[in-house]
C-alpha cells in the first residue's frame, strides 16, 4: 500500500491500485471476490449466440439465458459469426453476460460488406449528378430538389460499401423451466429487447428505410422435450426491421412495427451435438420499392421524366436498369449443426437461405459461428 | 395471416406467466412422489426400461453413476459426508427403475425428505446430470435412451435443489 500513498504521479498510483486489485483477484479465487463465477449449466443447454448477440439459435433469440451460469453465478461469452452469401458477407462480433440465469446483457457489431451490390446506385447517381451542370437539365433537377452532387452519393462507396450496425440487447427470464420441468408443458418464458443503430444512414435513406436506428422487443418460449431429445423455441418479435436492421427500419410509410414470428427446432444428437432448423419471418416494408436519390427523389420518376429520361437513357440509365434496383425481402431459413466440444467453445455451421436481400435474389450461403464462454 | 398486435403479445405473455405461477404454487405431486413412472411430455416410451437393459442395466448404470460421482471433486464431498453410499446406490437402483415405469418398489424417502438438510444448489444438481451422461456413455446406453431417464428424473430438481 506504500506505492498507493507515496506516489504523486496519477499513472503510477493507478498502476499500484491495479496491481493491488489483480493481487486481490488472483489471491482470492476460492474465497470471496470471484465467487460469482459459475459454469454449472449442462453442456449445450445455453444454446449459442445469435447474430444480434443474444443467447439463442443462429438468428433467433431463445428464452434461455446466455452463458453457462446457473442461478448461482455469472458467466460471459464472446462470438464471431461469418455468413458467406453470393452478394454479401455478414460478420457478427459480440459479447454477452448472463447473470444468475435470470438476466442477460449483450452487444453485437454486425459488419456487412456488400461487394458490388450497390454499384448500380453509384453509377446512376454519377450519371444524374453529371446532369446537374447541364445548363438545360440542371435547373430541372434543381426543381426536383437535387442541388448538389453530394446529395447524390447515395451512401455508396463504389466497390466497397460496408454496412455496419451496433446492437445492444437485454433479456429477462420470467418463468418456467426449459429443462427440469419435463412433467409439464409450461415453457421457459423470457422477454427481451434490442436497440440497433446502423451507421449507414444515407444508404438506408437511398433504400427508402424510414429509420437507421430503432428498437425491437420480443417474447420467447423454449422447452426441451428430453424423451424425444428435441428443443423447441418460438419467438414473437415486435419490430420494423428490414433484413434485421442491416438495411434499416420501416419504409416510406413509416416504421411499420409488427409482431413477427420466429422458430427454432433442434434435435440433440448427442450431448455435445445438435442439429436443427430455424425460421424467421421478415417484413415487406420496402418490397417493390426502388431507390431514391437526394432524400426522396424516386429513380423511376426520374427515368420516366420526359425531359430527363432521354438524356439519362443515352447515359445508360433507363427503366430496365432502374427495375434491377427493385427491392424485396424474404423470410429467412437455416439448417444447422452445432458442436460443443467443451463449455468454453461451441462451433455452429449452417446453410442459410435468406432469399432476396435488397436487389439480389437467391442469397443462399453458409454460416459458421464460434462462441467462447468463460 | 392476421398480424398479431404488440398488445396481444404482451397479454399472452402475462397470461402464460400467471398460469405457470399458479401451477407451481400447487402441491408438487410429481417431485414428491415415491411411486410410479414419471409423467413426462411427451411420455417416457413403454420400452424405455427394456432399452436401458432392464433392471440389470439400470443397476450397472447406477454403479457407473456413483463411480463418476465419487470421482467428481465438485460434488463427491456431499455424497461422502452424507454417508451410506451403498444404501444410496441401492435406493437409486430402485428409483431409476421406478421412474422409467419398472415394476419394482422404491423403498426410500421422498426426494425432498432425503435432501432437505443438504442445501443442494442447481450447480451441484447439474454436476450429477453430467455424471449421469458419463454413466450412460460407460454403459453404452444410447444418448436418446439416456435422455428418457434424464426426462424421468428432471422434475426431482424441484425437490432436491433447496438453495
Amino acid at each position: 500500500m506504500k506505492g498507493l500513498k507515496g506516489s504523486k504521479l496519477p499513472v503510477r498510483r493507478c498502476a499500484a491500485l491495479l496491481a493491488t486489485g489483480m493481487a486481490l483477484l488472483g489471491g482470492s479465487a476460492h474465497a470471496g471476490i470471484l465467487d460469482f463465477y459459475n459454469d454449472g449449466k449442462v453442456l449445450a443447454t445455453p444454446g449459442v449466440s445469435m447474430t444480434d448477440g443474444a443467447g439463442g439459435g443462429g438468428i433467433t433469440p431463445w428464452a434461455v439465458i446466455t452463458g453457462y451460469e446457473t442461478r448461482d453465478g455469472i458467466n460471459a461469452d464472446f462470438h464471431y459469426t461469418y455468413v458467406n452469401l453470393p452478394n454479401y458477407s455478414l460478420n457478427s462480433l459480440g459479447a454477452a453476460v448472463g447473470f444468475y440465469d435470470r438476466v442477460e446483457l449483450s452487444y453485437a457489431y454486425d459488419i456487412l460488406p456488400t461487394g458490388s451490390t450497390f454499384n448500380t446506385i453509384g453509377l446512376v447517381s454519377n450519371a444524374v449528378g453529371g446532369l446537374l451542370s447541364s445548363p438545360t437539365l440542371g435547373p430541372i433537377l434543381s426543381g426536383l430538389g437535387l442541388t448538389t452532387g453530394n446529395q447524390l452519393a447515395g451512401g455508396v462507396d463504389p466497390w466497397n460499401t460496408t454496412i455496419k450496425m451496433h446492437v445492444v440487447g437485454a433479456k429477462v427470464r420470467l418463468i418456467g423451466e426449459a429443462i427440469y420441468d419435463s412433467d409439464n408443458l409450461i415453457p421457459q418464458v423470457s422477454v427481451g429487447g434490442f436497440y440497433k443503430w446502423n451507421e449507414n444512414k444515407v444508404l438506408l435513406e437511398t433504400l427508402q428505410a424510414a429509420k437507421s436506428k430503432d428498437w425491437e422487443a420480443y417474447a420467447s418460449i423454449t422447452k426441451i422435450f428430453f424423451p424425444v431429445s428435441t428443443l423447441l423455441n418460438v419467438t414473437a418479435r415486435y419490430t420494423g426491421a428490414n433484413q434485421t436492421g442491416l438495411t434499416g427500419f420501416g419504409g416510406p410509410d413509416g416504421d411499420h412495427k409488427k409482431v413477427r414470428v420466429e422458430a427454432s427446432l433442434a434435435y440433440l444428437l448427442k450431448k455435445d451435438t445438435a442439429i436443427g432448423v430455424e425460421f424467421q419471418q421478415h417484413g415487406h416494408n420496402v418490397d417493390g420499392r426502388n431507390v431514391t436519390l437526394g432524400g426522396g427523389l424516386d429513380l423511376t420518376s426520374l427515368v420516366n421524366n420526359p425531359l430527363l429520361g432521354p438524356t439519362l437513357k443515352g447515359l445508360g440509365v433507363d427503366s430496365a436498369l432502374v427495375s434491377t434496383l427493385t427491392q424485396k425481402e424474404s423470410n429467412w431459413y437455416d439448417a444447422f449443426v452445432a458442436f460443443f466440444p467443451s463449455k468454453n467453445l461451441s462451433i455452429t455451421m449452417a446453410m442459410a437461405y435468406l432469399g432476396q436481400i435488397t436487389f439480389t435474389p437467391n442469397q443462399v450461403g453458409y454460416y459458421i459461428s464460434l462462441q467462447t464462454s468463460f | 395471416m392476421k398480424p398479431i398486435s404488440f398488445k396481444t403479445l404482451a397479454v399472452a405473455t402475462a397470461l402464460l406467466c400467471g398460469a405457470a405461477t399458479g401451477s407451481v404454487l400447487a402441491e408438487d405431486k410429481v417431485a414428491e412422489r415415491t411411486e410410479g413412472k414419471t409423467p413426462a411430455y411427451p411420455g417416457i416410451p413403454a420400452d424405455s426400461l427394456e432399452k436401458f437393459g432392464g433392471q440389470a442395466g439400470v443397476d450397472v448404470w447406477v454403479d457407473d453413476l456413483f463411480y463418476y460421482i465419487l470421482a467428481d471433486n465438485r460434488i463427491n464431498q456431499i455424497f461422502n459426508t452424507h454417508g451410506h453410499v451403498q444404501r444410496q446406490m441401492a435406493l437409486n437402483k430402485e428409483l431409476e427403475s421406478m421412474v422409467l415405469g419398472g415394476p419394482g418398489r422404491y423403498t426410500g424417502a421422498s426426494m425432498s425428505a432425503a435432501h432437505a438438510e443438504l442445501g443442494i444448489t442447481v450447480t451441484q444438481f447439474n454436476a450429477v446430470v453430467e455424471d449421469a451422461y458419463l454413466a450412460c456413455d460407460a454403459a453404452r446406453t444410447p444418448y436418446h435412451v439416456c435422455n428418457q431417464l434424464i426426462a424421468a428424473l428432471a422434475p426431482f430438481e424441484r425437490a432436491i435443489v433447496t438453495k
